[in-house]
């Protein structure tokens, strides 16, 4: 039998690989386990701290239309419907479905305990430091679906 | 939410975060625990289809990751091998200016996949010798396959 050969360039793909969430949400049950529920806050903080730093600057720079933005980005990639409103002080990110939970369900994987964490810890982080809070107004366990709300503090 | 474009470089700093809180052996733990846990489709397949079911595999993962990569298999003598030409992980890794790679980050590998396959006579074989430029070559053998060297040519950078 002749050995077979399956030849693929990074462009013969779109990168797209939501088997991804998976290793999240297992990563997040793993530390709340072994660490603690302060550990899987205190890593979310962290990551975004580093990887986000240049959306944390834009938000600095362009305020909430940076947020806008960057939510509007994530949900087209990931194929989730979401209605995201910019009104004036306040933008609301409301979630019909965490296409994430979608998939780690559909999948059959476990969705973690604080998965509403890479929501709640993750916004909060983001505008850390700035003028504006983040809210997680309502997180629906079963679907994900969310009410996210970022708004300008009272001075 | 974490986008799962982005859970390469939360990947990286979840390693980070294990080593200062308990060491390297803490970040290994992990890896084993993942394998157990999350590499249940690569155990199915594995099972079902035997060698075979590392082409299946890997058929979706390397696709759905957008690899620049050769795979091949020889199911009659009892071997299956990946050239990636250029890891899309890795090189995220290495390109974004504002994060730096945990030290050890394509171990992972190592440790994940041989967990899974040893359980079925499988040697699992990774060249990691330029995987700090996006490259690497892992290799799965039949204990036969080993025993005759197979395949000639080894396991090469490509």
């Amino acid at each position: 039998m002749p050995t077979q050969v399956m030849r693929k360039k990074a462009a013969d793909n779109v990168y797209h690989h939501p088997d991804f969430h998976g290793g999240l949400s297992y990563g997040l049950e793993y530390l709340q386990d072994h660490y603690g529920p302060d550990a899987v806050r205190e890593y979310l903080r962290q990551f975004t701290r580093t990887f986000f730093s240049p959306l944390r600057k834009e938000i600095d720079k362009r305020g909430l239309e940076a947020l806008r933005d960057h939510f509007t980005k994530l949900y087209k990639d990931e194929g989730g419907e979401a209605t995201i409103t910019l009104n004036g002080n306040e933008l609301i990110v409301d979630i019909a479905e965490c296409p994430a939970v979608k998939h780690l369900r559909k999948r059959g994987h476990v969705v973690a305990r604080m998965w509403s964490e890479t929501s709640r810890t993750v916004n909060e982080t983001l505008v850390e430091g700035t003028p504006f809070a983040a809210e997680l107004v309502s997180y629906e366990e079963q679907t994900g679906r969310s009410i996210q709300r970022f708004y300008r503090r009272r001075a | 939410m974490i986008s799962c474009r982005d859970f390469i470089p939360a990947y990286s700093e979840l390693f980070k975060f294990l080593e200062n809180r308990g060491g390297p052996q803490a970040v290994n733990d992990f890896w084993c625990f993942l394998s157990d846990r999350f590499l249940g489709n690569l155990n199915d397949y594995v099972a079902s289809n035997g060698i075979k079911g590392c082409w299946m595999y890997w058929s979706h993962t390397l696709n759905e990751e957008a690899c620049d990569f050769t795979m091949e298999l020889n199911e009659e003598e009892g071997w299956f091998r990946i050239f990636l030409h250029e890891c899309p992980s890795m090189k995220r890794l290495i390109t974004t200016d504002h994060i730096e790679p945990y030290h050890d980050y394509c171990k992972h590998c190592d440790v994940l996949y041989d967990r899974v396959l040893k359980n079925y006579g499988f040697e699992t074989t990774l060249n990691m010798s330029q995987c700090k430029s996006a490259r690497c070559a892992l290799m799965v053998r039949s204990r036969d396959a080993v025993a005759k060297n197979l395949p000639a040519e080894g396991l090469p950078i490509k």
